[in-house]
């Protein structure tokens, strides 16, 4: 290849270098009258649609093909696709950033394109947008923002789920043009909007409109920069301003002298503004220099992130600022080390000897005029100077003893990935920059929408990332252009991606039911190795059964309820149950959520299944939240009557307890009837209901209930103890202290009395508690403060020690009544 | 590998709190918070109140209380999606606010732990999914303390047992399969029992998925996780199922005394101040402590309980006997050290004095909190009735014929003593022995019916349900101890109290040899069974006398699984397996000779349906025998206790009118 001039196409604005570089020619027919369409491009390279102006007067042609169509074209003006478009004026094109094309027609309808083929999801923006009309969008890389004929504004902000949101309301008054700050540079996260209304700009987000007091308007165009920070204003009197975009200090300003206002103001990355009018750019660099480019026809200007495409007729170019690096190698008169490193190369291939000499010159600075060369090569589009600047790296490396080759080589990979992807059948014109932010994997996902399998395959194998996707989309594409049998489609399909890993044959199966092959999408189906991705497919092919298998198998309850739901919806009762029956754990997540929510489910259940003590629990829990005193007992019996037939001994125990049960209710509302009580007796327990009876002094009622329930002695006289000493009724104790015996012994007595702190009352029941060994006795008696009777206690037992330490413990006559005790033990040794 | 290396503790710590401040963030301007009940604690372990204010939140409400107001435009709800009926409860909220709101309100929902397929069909029948923003907090291991991991999962012991919805090993595969993600795979799953095995195929299955998911077959060395972990040595899951007896025991660390008596939720527990004092002014009038433990009107007080205080990390896994002398000590020291002010003599000295002084005062502060904490629980232990319980329980465990303490459980319910007690003591004998008679637990049921009401019939078809309380079968099956006869249907203690020496007599509190000191004298077998993996010499000289061993950590540096302990562990409930996790051998290989062998192994030990503040203590006192070479990272569902366990299936509704 010939060797072009590297500063071909340089043009200086200010301190700066920008360069235009021709990317493709030739690229349009004749007959497409590109001055009569609306061009939208996609970011990064990305395809073109071509929309009919419907504003400009065209020949007037024949053939139903002109009618309204949308056409997607590469860079290089290959036709990708051509959408029919029959919903109306359109008022917004724009592309997002993963290449899809969105439409916005008049009355508020969005589609969305994805995949370049006409493949579309739509939705509608509402808001009043079908009222009102759209008049205009602005887009950003993952959302736009509508204006409507009322100026409201409604955004979107993604486009999986779609949720067009209104911003505040906007001023009234015509708007001469507006523009949008995308949500990652704002700080307020949520898209702003730049509204230009009279002599004013309007600064609207979500939560309000900030009015930003100018008065140079109308503004004719207000724009962005592509980092937020500047915007381009055009002012009322035909001048381009720079200002911050909180509009806060102003950076140049430019006088056109054109008299028509531009047709559109773009930004060249983020330090100069583009002007554009039918045929001729204005480049504004900053303190407001400027470079005019002439064109002999319509030119369109796609902004991208570092510079902006050029599309005329029959050129696409790309304009941009030279990189600091490029500059400081190919500047004349550069003596930059990086430059002397690439003549170098030249000199040693002329072997002339002052290679050496060049190279021990720069030598201090060798590493950085490497790094230099391998980033200018990445910045160079043609191939000659990209292997020329290579070369001088690598010459330099050689003579570097020790250097991390690593930068080198992958950039060699890129840049071999790069020329595969610019060359004109696939058509994407991107820069390296471009390329590092819209990383390999999106744009392996762009060559797939563009179906260019086999590039797709080599380049992730070549870059080393996953190429599943890849296989996916052939399959699915196989699936939907084959008219081969189903086996063959399958078999062909299993052939090819065998042994390859990750791959969704969900994806695949989606694909084939979607094109109404359903026996093919369960013969794909098998191949899938993850359970759960299979389950929502089967469902929608009403596969229910294996579904829910599958929904089992994969240990995710989430996808078992939904299965469940799904089938409960569909399925007569009978069947439902059928299906859950032989599958404890979509039966377990059946009884837990219908638990409290669904009781009639339940009871059919348990009936079906032949529970009757689950399902008279049902009956029980319901009696026990029912709120109608009179369908409590109902319930019960109904309960009951569920166990009626069974001969089961813990079923026949359960029925018991039942009727037990609602004998209690009736008991305790004749109680409620009879004594009138601040409180009611019903809902208590039996327990509770005795001690509430005895501790109210209506002792003979408790006993009476103790023998109706059967209720052990045991049980009725702690419940006795306990109420009489709550309500301290000592005469009561103590006439039962007369008695004999007491089937619980006698110690709790003392210990409750002595509890509530009648030691007189307790004492009673020391000398009764004859079971106990004497020593605790003695502490008994110690307890109640009687010492003397703890002395009595261990003078039976001739115990001189306990005494002596009683006596410690002992005042006033006590004392001496111990000492006599202990005398009388003591004479006898 | 490893791309994080910080404690797990802190890694998941400083994750959640990013990834709830970014969701937050991403929601403009004020708004209102709605939160479920059993998500508001968890996240106080993270992230403070004061922090969501900064970030917004202006009111935070409570999804179960239904008051969310209109006071602000933005509304977020954090709530779990896996639990249906929240997610039909958030619809309802969001219907409600919509119909009678004159207010435009912006709706956010975010899922945890993801966002569900039924959480997506519910908001679509109730057709609000259009005007929500949704979007996901997965929120999985939330750490308690820098060696538990926690997924806060109160639910999931009723869920696992009582249900049967084995609702929570998702989530729990999900969170191991994060640690595997940082740290590479587990060499060796070993588990016992049958959620524990399902949980283990969950986790191969997902392994499998991920593999299939993520490798592109080009052989790409830096893609993660696709090789057995270096630092870790392996994940142990006990299933409670298998163990459900240790759990039903009084806890007897102060800890689990504390958890016991005044409960301790998200590592606080909420005290009456009548016993510590209201929160910031010291209060002198520590005699009018009233006995009450409901308190009518008295205020109450959280006191956070976790590894910051540092007299707390002293005490808690002490037995309760000891925590007194060791709050002595505490007291006498600081006393000193208040008195060396005196001692100062230069200013540098005196300055010295002043600077520890706050901390001096933290220190009082604590140990005043603890003080009067021991002495309310000194208060309860001292009472006949918790002396009879544990004496019944302690019989219970060692062994001796259940049928001799039946006539105190009666004594005790004819007291009314709380029935989530007098259930603990019937289902510890059932666990322990097999089952009760028929007959005594016929007379149990009617007189626990006639004592605490009817409604619990359904208690006890929850208990059964859940085999915690259960006729026995056949008289003499679970009596007789036969090794290894039958397996996985029931644990069976009596031949395991044997065999794994669960009873020892002569433990000491003061200076413990043994795990069993937290029960005094009981060693959970839950632990036990981790010890059969990991101090296999220890337990063989303990069980058959053999030689001892040398020391503690010449107890072979791999632990293949269960080895040499087979059959005994048959005799526990479920399933027992040990699966080994097979990477490239070359890589392995490879990484051994990088990494070298003399680095501290990270065992994790998961309790799937719940641990005790006990058996944390117990799996402490391991981890610090094996401290240099292993590092033992506690993982659970949730923490339990016997009551949390009785509340599961206690029946809450009554016969009353008012309801």
């Amino acid at each position: 290849m010939a060797a072009s001039n590297p500063l071909a196409n340089w043009e200086k604005v200010g301190d700066s270098f920008y360069r235009k570089i021709p990317v493709y020619d030739a690229i349009f027919d004749e007959d497409v009258e590109l001055e009569n369409y609306i061009v939208a491009g996609a970011p990064y390279g990305g395809a073109i649609a071509l929309l009919r102006d419907e504003s400009k007067l065209y020949r007037y042609q024949a053939s139903p093909s002109s009618r309204s169509n949308i056409d997607i074209y590469s860079c290089s003006g290959k036709c990708i696709s051509r959408i029919n478009w029959e919903r109306g004026a359109v008022r917004g094109l724009g592309w997002s950033d993963k290449e899809e094309l969105l439409v916005v027609s008049e009355d508020g309808t969005v589609c969305r394109y994805f995949g370049l083929h006409g493949d579309f999801t739509s939705f509608s923006l509402g808001n009043g947008a079908e009222e009102y009309g759209v008049r205009d969008c602005r887009f950003w890389s993952s959302g736009f923002v509508a204006l409507l004929s009322n100026n409201q504004l409604i955004a979107v902000s993604k486009y999986d789920e779609p949720r067009p949101k209104l911003l505040a309301p906007s001023p009234e008054g015509e708007v001469s043009s507006w523009s949008l700050i995308p949500p990652t540079y704002t700080l307020s996260r949520s898209v702003e909007v730049l509204l230009a209304v009279d002599k004013t700009v309007y600064l609207i987000d979500p939560s309000e409109a900030e009015d930003k007091v100018l008065q140079n308007g109308p503004f004719k165009h207000v724009s962005v920069s592509p980092t937020g920070r500047f915007v381009a204003l055009f002012t009322g009197e035909g001048r381009i301003w720079v200002v911050s975009s909180d509009f806060q200090s102003k950076f140049s300003e430019y006088d056109p002298k054109v008299r028509t206002p531009p047709r559109s103001v773009e930004w060249c990355g983020d330090d100069a503004v583009i002007l554009a009018w039918e045929d001729e750019i204005h480049l504004v660099g900053p303190n407001g220099v400027a470079t005019r480019y002439f064109y002999d026809g319509r030119v369109h200007v796609i902004p991208e992130l570092d510079g902006v495409r050029l599309l005329t007729n029959d050129t696409c170019e790309f304009l941009h600022k030279v990189a600091s690096g490029t500059e400081e190698i190919f500047r004349i008169g550069s003596t930059s080390p990086a430059s002397v490193l690439l003549d170098s190369v030249d000199l040693l291939e002329k072997k002339s000897p002052k290679a050496d000499e060049n190279i021990q010159h720069i030598r201090p600075s060798l590493p950085e005029a490497v790094d230099t060369c391998v980033k200018a090569a990445g910045h160079e589009f043609d191939i000659y100077w990209q292997k020329r600047l290579l070369k001088a790296a690598s010459f330099g490396k050689a003579v570097l003893d020790l250097y991390n080759s690593d930068d080198f080589v992958e950039m060699t990979e890129k840049l071999r990935v790069l020329k595969a992807i610019r060359d004109y059948q696939v058509g994407l014109p991107i820069s390296y920059e471009q390329f590092i932010r819209l990383t390999p994997e999106k744009l392996i996902e762009r060559l797939v929408n563009r179906h260019e399998y086999l590039l797709a395959i080599r380049i992730s194998e070549y870059l080393q990332i996953p190429a599943d996707k890849v296989y996916v989309h052939w399959a699915s594409q196989k699936v939907k252009v084959s008219n081969v049998d189903d086996e063959a489609v399958c078999k062909l399909i299993v052939q090819r991606l065998d042994g390859k890993p990750g791959i969704s044959f969900e994806l695949i199966a989606q694909a084939a039911f979607d094109e109404g092959r359903s026996r093919l999408a369960t013969q794909l189906l098998n191949h899938e190795p993850r359970a759960g991705k299979q389950v929502p497919l089967l469902l929608s092919m009403e596969e229910d059964e294996i579904a829910l298998d599958k929904a089992i198998e994969s240990g995710d309850d989430d996808l078992v309820y939904y299965v469940l739901l799904h089938l409960k919806r569909k399925l007569p009762l009978a069947s439902f149950f059928r299906m859950i029956n032989t599958r404890p754990m979509a039966s377990a997540l059946v009884e837990t959520s219908a638990q409290g929510h669904d009781t009639e489910l339940l009871k059919d259940l348990f009936y079906q299944d032949d529970r009757p003590i689950d399902g008279s629990n049902v009956l029980l829990s319901e009696a026990l939240s029912e709120t109608d005193l009179q369908r409590k007992p109902e319930k019960l019996h109904l309960a009951s009557r569920l166990l009626s037939d069974s001969k089961d001994p813990t079923v026949v125990l359960q029925q018991k307890m039942l009727s037990e049960a609602s004998h209690l209710l009736k008991v305790q509302e004749s109680l409620d009837k009879d004594i009138a009580d601040r409180t009611e007796f019903l809902g208590l327990s039996l327990n509770e209901t005795v001690y509430r009876l005895v501790k109210t002094g209506y002792g003979k009622r408790a006993l009476k209930i103790q023998s109706e329930f059967k209720m052990p002695e045991k049980t009725f006289w702690w419940l006795r103890l306990r109420a009489l000493v709550a309500k301290r009724d000592w005469g009561e104790l103590e006439e039962i202290s007369k008695n004999k015996k007491s089937p619980v012994g006698w110690e709790p007595f003392y210990n409750e009395i002595l509890g509530a702190g009648n030691t007189k009352l307790a004492s009673v029941f020391v000398p009764k508690c004859t079971n106990l060994p004497v020593d605790t006795r003695i502490e008994m008696w110690v307890k109640c403060g009687m010492i003397v009777k703890a002395g009595e206690e261990a003078l039976k037992t001739k115990d001189v020690n306990t005494l002596e330490l009683l006596r410690a413990r002992a005042s006033g006559p006590a004392v001496a009544q111990i000492e006599r005790m202990i005398n009388q033990l003591r004479p006898r040794r | 590998m490893a791309p994080h290396s910080g404690p797990d503790a802190n890694y998941f710590k400083d994750k959640a709190r990013r990834d709830l401040l970014n969701l937050l963030e991403g929601v403009r301007g004020k708004k209102n918070l709605v939160i479920s009940q059993d998500l508001a604690g968890p996240v106080g372990l993270f992230v403070k109140f004061s922090v969501l204010q900064e970030y917004g939140v202006d009111r935070v409400f409570l999804l179960e209380n239904a008051n969310v107001d209109s006071s602000q435009r933005n509304v977020v709800f954090l709530v779990h999606a896996e639990k249906i009926h929240h997610v039909r409860t958030v619809a309802d909220q969001i219907q409600r606010l919509q119909r009678n709101g004159n207010v435009e309100h912006e709706f956010s929902i975010f899922w945890v732990p993801r966002r569900t397929l039924v959480s997506n069909t519910v908001l679509e029948e109730a057709g609000i999914i259009g005007d929500v923003s949704i979007a996901e907090f997965p929120l999985y291991f939330m750490p308690l303390e820098e060696d538990v991991l926690s997924l806060e999962l109160g639910d999931s012991f009723s869920d696992l047992y009582l249900h049967k919805d084995p609702g929570c090993l998702f989530p729990s595969a999900k969170a191991f399969m994060d640690i595997q993600q940082r740290h590479g795979y587990f060499p060796r799953i070993v588990g016992k029992g049958d959620n524990a095995r399902r949980l283990a195929d969950l986790l191969l299955r997902m392994r499998k998925e991920l593999d299939a998911e993520e490798s592109s077959g080009l052989t790409d060395p830096s893609s993660r996780g696709l090789l057995p972990s270096a630092d870790t040595e392996s994940l142990i899951i006990i299933d409670r199922e298998v163990d459900f007896g240790t759990c039903l025991l009084t806890q007897l660390t102060y800890e689990g005394l504390v958890d016991e008596t005044v409960g301790i939720k998200h590592n606080q527990a909420d005290v009456d101040t009548t016993i510590v004092g209201p929160t910031s002014a010291p209060q002198a009038q520590e005699s009018s402590k009233a006995p009450q433990q409901t308190s009518k009107q008295g205020q109450r007080r959280k006191v956070q309980l976790d590894g910051s205080d540092q007299l707390f990390s002293q005490l808690r896994d002490a037995n309760f006997a000891i925590v007194g002398d060791i709050l002595n000590k505490v007291a006498r020291r600081l006393e000193s050290d208040y008195e060396s002010r005196h001692a100062a003599k230069t200013t540098l000295e005196l300055r010295d004095f002043v600077n520890k002084l706050p901390t001096y005062q933290l220190e009082h502060q604590s140990l005043r909190v603890h003080t009067n904490l021991a002495e309310e629980i000194m208060k309860h232990t001292r009472s006949d009735i918790f002396r009879a319980i544990l004496e019944i329980q302690q019989n219970n465990a060692a062994g001796t014929d259940p049928t001799y303490q039946h006539e105190a459980i009666e004594e005790l319910i004819a007291r009314d003593i709380p029935l989530k007690t007098v259930l603990r003591l019937l289902c510890l004998e059932s666990c322990m022995s097999g089952g009760l008679r028929p007959k005594d637990l016929e007379h149990f049921k009617r007189q626990i019916l006639q004592a605490y009401g009817h409604q619990h019939l359904l208690t006890f078809s929850a208990l059964e349900k859940m085999e915690l309380l259960q006729p026995r079968s056949s008289a003499t099956t679970m009596l007789i101890p036969t090794p290894g006869a039958q397996t996985g249907i029931k644990t069976n203690y009596s031949y395991l109290r044997k065999n794994l020496r669960l009873v020892i007599e002569e433990v000491s509190e003061k200076e413990p040899t043994d795990i069993s000191y937290v029960y005094s004298g009981f060693a959970p077998l839950s632990v036990r069974l981790v010890q059969c993996v990991l101090q296999k010499q220890y337990l063989f000289h303990l069980t058959k006398g053999g030689p001892a061993p040398a020391s503690v950590s010449t107890a072979g540096s791999i632990s293949p699984g269960w080895l040499g302990f087979e059959d005994v562990v048959k005799s526990a409930r479920g399933a027992t397996f040990s699966i080994v996790q097979k990477g490239d051998d070359k890589a392995v290989r490879a990484r051994q000779t990088l990494s070298g062998n003399n680095a501290t192994k990270t065992v994790y030990v998961f309790f799937l349906g719940g641990i005790t503040f006990t058996e944390i203590a117990a799996l402490r006192f391991i981890a610090s025998q094996e401290a240099p070479r292993r590092k033992i990272v506690i993982c659970t569902t949730s923490i339990i206790n016997g009551d949390r366990m009785m509340e599961a299936a206690i029946e809450k509704g009554s016969f009353t009118k008012t309801e």
